[in-house]
C-alpha cells in the first residue's frame, strides 16, 4: 500500500503516458508492417507482418543518402548552436549590460516573423552567395547548417537562460575572487554545471533541425542531397499518397532513430547526478 | 602587454599564412578555370532539368543519354514540394533550372511571371502531338511548351461487383445502394471530397449539371470576365449534387478524402472509383477486376466533362542555358522514346501519337482512358483559376455536407470574383 | 597559455576565412560587399583583442549569424509590404518587356523551318557567331548573322543526312556541347529578313519569326505591330495597360506605400472575422503551451523519483512521438480523425464527425498539439529538475511539508525561474503554428457562407490563404498582413515578457 502511494502510482502515470504517446506511433508501425500499405487497410494492429515497404524504401529510393545527410547536417547545426547559444545565454543570464533585455526580447519577436514568406529573401541571399562562394551557396551542406545556424540564438538561448538562472551566482563569484577570468568560470564552471539542459538543447535542436523542411525543400534539390523530411514527403506527394503510405512509415519509423539515438547518448547527461554533487557547494 | 603584442603577432602570422594558401588555392582554382576554358573543346554546358521525384527518377536514363549525346552535362533535380511556386521564386532570383517539368494549368501564372518561354513546334512535330494536349499548352496562341503525356478522370468500376457499366449517375447510385444494402460493399462511390472539397474531382457532375466554371471567348480561350461560380446555373447544378451529398443518397461524403478513396476502392468496400491513371497501379497491385468507362453524367443532363491534364516540359526563361534547353525540348523531348519510357514509370497516356500507338497494343486501359476524355476540356490554365480551387471546393464539401446550395453556391461567387477583380 | 592558443587559431581561422571569401567579392567588383566583410572582421578582432565588451565577445558569433540568416531576411520580406511584389509583378520593368516580347515572336505564316548548324568565323569558344541553315525542300544552303543572310556556294557545303550541315569552308561547325557554352549569345542571335528575323529554335532548327509586340520607348509603351495597339506603362501599378483597360499579364514590381496597409485596415474580409480568429489564436496558443507543459511537467515529475525503476525506458518512450518527423505525424492524425474510416471513431466505436464540427476540430487539433508537444515539455522539465538540488525539497520535509506543499513551494517556483522564459517563446511559437493548422484541419471547418475564413484558422493560415489562395501569390499584402500580426504578437510577448523581470530579479 505504502509502495503503492509513494511509487505506484509514478508507474501510473509513466504506464498512461506511453499508452498515450505509442497508439498513434503504432498505427504507423502497423502501416509499415502491412504489405499493402495503403491507408484504410491499417488498422492499429497489423494485419500482415512483412518487412517489404522496409526493404523497398532502402532499394527503390536513397533513403540511406538522406539518412546520412539529415545525420550530418542537424549533427553539425546542432552542435553549433548549442555552443552558440550557450554564449549567449551566460551573458544574458550573468551579465548586466545595456541592451539585454531588448536583446533578449528581439530574440523572441524575431522568430514570430512566418517563416513562408522568409523562402523569397533567402533565394535572393543565397542566390548571390552561390555565385560568389558555390562551397557554402544552394546544394551544398555548409549553406544548409549556415541558414539553420541563422535561429541558433532562438529558442536555445531563452531555454538556457532560465537554465543558468537557476545556478546560484556565489558559484562563479567566489570563483571569480579566486581570480578566474570570464572565459573560465564559463568554460570551467558554469559549463559542466548546466550539462543537463546543453544535452536538453542539443537534442531539442537535433530534432528541429532534421525535421525542418521548408527551406531544406528549396535548399538541396540534387536526389542525392536531399534530407529525411524532404525526401519522405517527395514519397507522398500529390497523388502517390496512397501507393506509398507503407513506405512513408517506414521511413518515419526509421527517422526517429537517429534522434533516439542521441536521446540515448544524453541521457547520461540529462539524468540524475552529475550536477547534485556540484550544486551543493 | 608584451603577451598581448605577441599575441597580435602570432595572429597576423597565422592570418597570412592562411591568406597565402588561400591565395594559392585560389590560384590553382584560376589556372583550372583557364584551363577549362582554353580546351574549350571538352568544356561542356550544363542542363538543369526540374520535375516531381517520380519523374525525376524516370528522366534520369534519358538525361544522361541526351548529355552524352550532345556532349553536355544534365543534371536532374526533384523537387518535393511546390514545386511551381519554387520554380518561379528560383528563376527570378537567378537560380532556377533550364527546363521544367509540370502540369499544362501552370502555364497562366508562369507566363505572368515571365517564368517560361514559347517553343517554336514545327508542323510535323505539332501534327505528331494529340490535338488536345497541344490545345491545352497553347496560350494567348502561343505554344508554352511540349506535352508528353495526359490525365484525365474517368469511372474506374470493380467488375465483379458491377458487371455493368452504369449509363448514368442515377444507375450508378442504383447499383451501388443495392450493393451496400446486399453488404457487398461500404459505400456507394469512392470519389474524393474531403472537409475542404475536390474542385477537380467534382467537375465532371458539375458540368453535367449544367454548371461552369468560366466562359470562352471568341477564339475558344477562357474567358475570366465570365464566372460560372455563382450563377443560376451553378446553384440548379449544385442542388442536383447536394441529391447525392450526406442528406441525400449519401454517394457524396465528406469522409471519402484524397487519402483513402483510391485505397477503399482497393480494399473492396466500393464498387466504383471516380480517379485518373494514377491509380491503376494500386489497382492492379490489389488484383481487382476492374474496367474504365466515362464518368457517367445527370440522366438527361449534359455530358460529364472530365478535365484535361497535360503533362509538360517548359523551357525557363531565365534558364542559363536556354539553346540547349531549348534543344532537349523542342527536339528530344518530341521524340517517342522518351514519352513510351515516361508511361512505363507511370502509365499516364502519351501525348505524342506515336508513343500512344507504339504502347496502346500492350495496355488496353489507354485507350479507355481516351474514351472517357472524349468530351474532357482543359483544365483552364489563365491565372485566375487559382482563386477557384480553394472557394469552390469550400463550397462543395459544405453542400455535401447538407448547406443550403443557393446561399453557399453564391458566397463562393462572391470571393472568388473579389479575389480575381483585386 | 592553452587558452590563448585556441583563441590565437580561432582569430586566424576569421581572419583566413574572410580572406577566402574576399577574393571572389573582389573579383567580381563588390564593393560594398567586401567593405561590409573587411568591418566585419575588423571588428571581430578589435573585439576579441581589447579586454573590454566582455558580453559582446559572447554574442557576437550568434549574433551574426542571427543577422546574416535571420534579421536580414526578415527586413528584406517586411520591405516588400511596401510593393506589390507577388505573382505577375515580381521582376523589373525591363524583365517585364523582355518577357512580353519574347512571348509574343511568332513564326512567320508559311515560312520555312530550317535546319540549322551552329558555326564561327573563328575560335570556337570566342569567335562571332553564325548560323549555317538549310532549306529542307530546296536544300540550299545559307549563312546568316546579325547583319543578314548570306548565300553559300552548294560546292563548299557538306549536308549531313539530318539535313544539317556538317562541314563548310571558311566556317568551323560547332559541337552542340560546344554550342551549349555560348547559350545566351545564340538565343539572342536573330538573322534580319524581310518580314521578322531567324531565330534558333535549340540547337538544330531555325525557324523565321516576327514579334508580334515591341516596345517603344517614346511612349513608354508596347504596341502590336499588326494590330497597332498600344499598352502604356502604368508605373502606379506596375502593368502595361490599353486604353480599353485591358492589362498585359507580365506587370513588374513597384512600390505601392501604403497601400497594402489601407488595404488590410479596409478589408471587410479581413476585419471581419479578424476578432474571432484572434481570439481562437489565443486560445489555441495558450491552450497548446499549457496543455504541453502541465502534461509535460506531471509525467516528468512522477517520473522524478530515484526509486522509479526504468525511468530510462520510460523516457525513452516518451520522447518518441517528438522523435516522429512531425509533419507525417500530422498527416497521420488527420487521418485517425475520419468520421467514416478514422482510427479514433472505429476504436471507439463512435461516430463523431471530428473535422467538420466548430467545436471537435478545435479540441481536435489541440489534442493533437498536446501529444506532438507535451514529450517536449517532459523533457525540458526533467532536465530542470535535476538541476533542482534535492536537498531543498528534502529540507522542506523535515519541517513538516507534504509532498504535495513542497512541491509547490520550493520545487514549482524554481521549475518557473527555469522555464518560464521557455514558455513565452512556445508561446510565441505556438501562436504561428501554420503546419499544425494547415496540415489537419486547413483551417476548416468552413461556414458555408464564408469560405475565407475557418472555425480553426490562425492568423497566419488565414494570411496564407488570403495572400496565396486568390490570383497566385501576393508577397507584398501577406508581408503587410504579417506586420500587423507581429505587432500584435509583440506587444504582447513585451508585456508578459516585462512581468517576468519581478520573477528574474530575486536570481539576478
Amino acid at each position: 500500500m505504502r509502495w503503492l502511494k509513494k511509487v505506484g502510482w509514478r508507474h501510473a502515470v509513466g504506464l498512461l503516458a506511453i499508452v498515450f504517446s505509442l497508439g498513434p506511433i503504432l498505427f504507423v508501425i502497423s502501416a509499415a508492417l502491412n504489405p499493402l500499405g495503403t491507408l484504410s487497410s491499417s488498422r492499429l494492429m497489423p494485419t500482415g507482418v512483412s518487412l517489404d515497404n522496409f526493404t523497398k524504401l532502402l532499394r527503390d529510393t536513397n533513403f540511406g543518402q538522406w539518412f546520412l545527410n539529415s545525420v550530418i547536417i542537424a549533427g553539425t547545426a546542432s552542435g553549433v548552436a548549442v555552443f552558440v547559444s550557450a554564449l549567449a545565454a551566460y551573458v544574458f543570464s550573468r551579465r548586466r549590460f545595456r541592451g539585454r533585455r531588448t536583446g533578449l526580447l528581439s530574440l523572441l519577436l524575431i522568430q514570430m516573423f512566418p517563416q513562408f514568406l522568409a523562402v523569397v529573401a533567402i533565394f535572393l541571399m543565397f542566390g548571390a552567395i552561390t555565385d560568389y562562394w558555390p562551397a557554402i551557396g544552394f546544394n551544398t551542406w555548409w549553406g544548409l547548417v549556415l541558414l539553420y545556424l541563422g535561429g541558433a540564438l532562438g529558442v536555445g538561448t531563452w531555454l538556457m537562460k532560465g537554465f543558468f538562472d537557476t545556478v546560484p551566482r556565489e558559484l562563479d563569484e567566489s570563483a571569480t575572487v579566486d581570480g578566474a577570468g570570464h572565459a573560465q568560470v564559463f568554460f570551467r564552471i558554469l559549463l559542466p554545471l548546466v550539462a543537463p539542459v546543453l544535452a536538453v538543447t542539443g537534442l531539442l535542436a537535433f530534432i528541429s533541425t532534421i525535421n525542418e523542411f521548408i527551406f531544406a525543400n528549396i535548399f538541396l534539390t540534387d536526389s542525392s542531397a536531399k534530407t529525411l523530411s524532404v525526401g519522405l514527403w517527395g514519397l507522398v506527394a500529390a497523388e502517390q499518397r496512397n501507393t506509398n503510405f507503407g513506405m512513408f512509415c517506414a521511413g518515419t519509423l526509421l527517422t526517429a532513430i537517429p534522434t533516439v539515438l542521441v536521446f540515448q547518448l544524453l541521457q547520461r547527461y540529462i539524468v540524475e547526478g552529475l550536477t547534485a554533487g556540484a550544486v551543493k557547494g | 602587454m608584451r603577451i598581448r603584442a605577441v599575441g597580435v603577432a602570432a595572429a597576423l602570422t597565422l592570418a597570412l599564412i592562411a591568406a597565402g594558401c588561400g591565395d594559392k588555392a585560389n590560384k590553382s582554382d584560376k589556372s583550372g578555370n583557364a584551363a577549362g576554358a582554353s580546351a574549350g573543346a571538352k568544356a561542356t554546358g550544363e542542363l538543369v532539368i526540374w520535375a516531381d521525384d517520380k519523374r525525376a527518377a524516370a528522366l534520369k536514363p534519358f538525361a544522361d543519354k541526351f548529355g552524352t549525346e550532345n556532349g553536355v552535362t544534365v543534371k536532374i533535380q526533384a523537387i518535393s514540394k511546390d514545386q511551381q511556386t519554387t520554380f518561379v521564386t528560383a528563376s527570378q532570383q537567378g537560380s532556377g533550372p533550364d527546363v521544367t517539368v509540370g502540369a499544362h494549368d501552370w502555364i497562366g501564372n508562369l507566363v505572368q511571371n515571365g517564368a517560361i518561354d514559347p517553343v517554336q513546334l514545327s508542323d510535323t512535330q505539332k501534327s505528331g502531338i494529340a490535338a488536345n494536349a497541344l490545345k491545352a499548352v497553347t496560350f494567348n496562341g502561343q505554344t508554352y511548351g511540349v506535352p508528353y503525356a495526359t490525365e484525365n478522370l474517368a469511372l474506374i468500376r470493380n467488375t465483379d461487383l458491377a458487371p455493368q457499366a452504369p449509363a448514368t449517375i442515377e444507375d450508378l447510385i442504383g447499383t451501388g445502394q443495392k450493393l451496400v444494402k446486399d453488404k457487398k460493399a461500404a459505400e456507394i462511390l469512392c470519389l474524393q471530397v474531403g472537409q475542404t472539397g475536390d474542385a477537380y474531382h467534382l467537375y465532371p457532375l458539375y458540368s453535367s449539371a449544367g454548371g461552369y466554371l468560366f466562359g470562352t471567348t471568341a477564339s475558344g480561350d477562357y474567358n475570366p470576365k465570365d464566372l460560372g461560380v455563382g450563377t443560376p446555373a451553378s446553384v440548379a447544378a449544385f442542388k442536383k449534387i447536394a441529391a447525392l451529398g450526406e442528406k441525400g443518397s449519401g454517394a457524396l461524403k465528406r469522409s471519402i478524402t484524397s487519402d483513402n478513396s483510391i485505397s477503399t476502392f482497393t480494399g473492396k468496400k466500393c464498387a466504383f472509383l471516380v480517379s485518373g491513371p494514377w491509380a491503376i497501379t494500386d489497382v492492379k497491385k490489389a488484383g481487382i477486376k476492374y474496367d474504365i468507362t466515362p464518368v457517367p453524367g445527370f440522366a438527361g443532363g449534359k455530358p460529364a466533362q472530365p478535365f484535361l491534364g497535360v503533362q509538360t516540359f517548359y523551357v525557363a526563361a531565365k534558364g542559363k542555358n536556354k539553346a540547349l534547353a531549348q534543344e532537349f525540348v523542342t527536339n528530344y523531348v518530341t521524340t517517342p522514346d522518351l514519352a513510351v519510357a515516361l508511361y512505363q514509370a507511370e502509365p499516364r497516356p502519351p501525348a505524342l501519337t506515336a508513343a500512344f500507338d507504339q504502347v496502346k497494343g500492350t495496355d488496353p486501359d489507354l485507350a479507355k482512358w481516351q474514351a472517357a476524355a472524349k468530351d474532357a476540356i482543359p483544365l483552364p490554365s489563365i491565372p485566375e483559376m487559382a482563386a477557384i480551387w480553394d472557394p469552390f471546393g469550400k463550397a462543395e464539401a459544405a453542400i455535401v455536407g447538407g448547406a443550403d446550395p443557393a446561399k453557399t453556391i453564391e458566397a463562393a461567387g462572391k470571393t472568388i470574383s473579389g479575389s480575381i477583380n483585386k | 597559455m592553452a587558452a590563448r592558443l585556441v583563441k590565437i587559431t580561432l582569430l586566424g581561422l576569421v581572419v583566413a576565412i574572410a580572406i577566402w571569401a574576399a577574393f571572389p567579392l573582389a573579383e567580381n567588383h563588390a564593393w560594398i560587399g567586401l567593405g561590409i566583410l573587411v568591418a566585419t572582421t575588423a571588428g571581430l578582432l578589435y573585439l576579441y583583442l581589447t579586454r573590454r565588451h566582455i558580453p559582446a565577445k559572447y554574442l557576437a558569433p550568434g549574433t551574426l549569424l542571427l543577422v546574416a540568416f535571420q534579421v536580414f531576411p526578415v527586413l528584406y520580406t517586411a520591405s516588400t509590404a511596401f510593393t506589390n511584389y507577388g505573382d505577375g509583378h515580381r521582376g523589373s520593368e525591363e524583365e517585364a518587356v523582355v518577357a512580353i516580347q519574347t512571348a509574343s515572336v511568332t513564326q512567320v505564316p508559311g515560312s520555312v523551318q530550317y535546319a540549322l548548324s551552329i558555326a564561327t568565323t573563328g575560335d570556337p569558344a570566342t569567335g562571332p557567331l553564325v548560323f549555317l541553315i538549310t532549306d529542307p525542300a530546296t536544300k540550299t544552303t545559307k549563312a546568316g548573322d546579325a547583319k543578314g543572310l548570306k548565300k553559300l556556294d552548294p560546292a563548299d557545303v557538306t549536308v549531313g543526312v539530318t539535313g544539317k550541315v556538317t562541314a563548310a569552308d571558311g566556317y568551323t561547325v560547332l559541337t552542340a556541347g560546344q554550342a551549349s557554352l555560348r547559350s545566351k549569345e545564340i538565343t539572342a542571335l536573330a538573322v534580319p529578313v524581310d518580314g521578322g528575323a531567324i531565330r534558333s529554335s535549340g540547337l538544330s532548327r531555325a525557324y523565321e519569326g516576327k514579334a508580334g509586340r515591341l516596345y517603344d520607348k517614346g511612349c513608354d509603351c508596347i504596341r502590336d505591330t499588326t494590330t497597332g495597339k498600344v499598352w502604356k506603362a502604368d508605373r502606379r501599378t506596375g502593368s502595361f495597360v490599353a486604353a480599353d483597360g485591358e492589362r498585359l499579364a507580365q506587370g513588374w514590381k513597384v512600390g505601392v506605400g501604403f497601400a497594402n496597409f489601407t488595404r488590410v485596415v479596409t478589408d471587410p474580409d479581413i476585419s471581419g472575422p479578424f476578432l474571432r480568429t484572434l481570439v481562437w489564436n489565443f486560445v489555441f496558443a495558450i491552450g497548446s503551451t499549457g496543455g504541453t507543459f502541465l502534461l509535460g511537467m506531471f509525467v516528468a515529475v512522477a517520473l522524478h523519483s530515484q526509486r522509479v525503476r526504468g525511468r530510462n525506458l520510460y523516457r525513452v518512450l516518451l520522447v518518441l512521438p517528438y522523435a516522429m518527423p512531425a509533419f507525417a505525424m500530422l498527416l497521420v492524425w488527420r487521418d485517425m480523425f475520419n468520421k467514416d474510416f478514422g482510427l479514433i471513431n472505429n476504436f471507439f466505436g463512435i461516430g463523431v464527425d471530428w473535422l467538420g464540427q466548430p467545436m471537435t476540430a478545435r479540441i481536435a487539433v489541440l489534442l493533437v498539439q498536446l501529444w506532438l508537444g507535451y514529450p517536449y515539455m517532459f523533457l525540458v522539465t526533467t532536465g530542470a529538475l535535476q538541476a533542482i538540488p534535492g536537498e531543498l525539497s528534502e529540507a522542506s520535509r523535515i519541517d513538516g511539508a507534504g509532498p504535495w506543499q513542497s512541491f509547490r513551494r520550493i520545487v514549482l517556483p524554481l521549475l518557473m525561474v527555469a522555464l518560464t522564459p521557455l514558455l513565452i517563446s512556445s508561446f510565441a511559437f505556438n501562436f504561428n503554428n501554420f503546419n499544425a493548422i494547415y496540415l489537419t484541419t486547413e483551417g476548416g471547418p468552413f461556414q458555408p457562407d464564408n469560405p475565407a475564413n475557418g472555425a480553426t484558422d490562425l492568423l497566419i493560415t488565414y494570411t496564407y490563404r488570403l495572400a496565396f489562395g486568390g490570383s497566385g501569390a501576393q508577397y507584398g499584402y501577406a508581408a503587410a498582413i504579417s506586420i500587423f500580426i507581429f505587432l500584435i504578437v509583440g506587444t504582447i510577448s513585451a508585456i508578459a515578457f516585462r512581468r517576468t523581470r519581478a520573477q528574474e530579479e530575486v536570481y539576478a
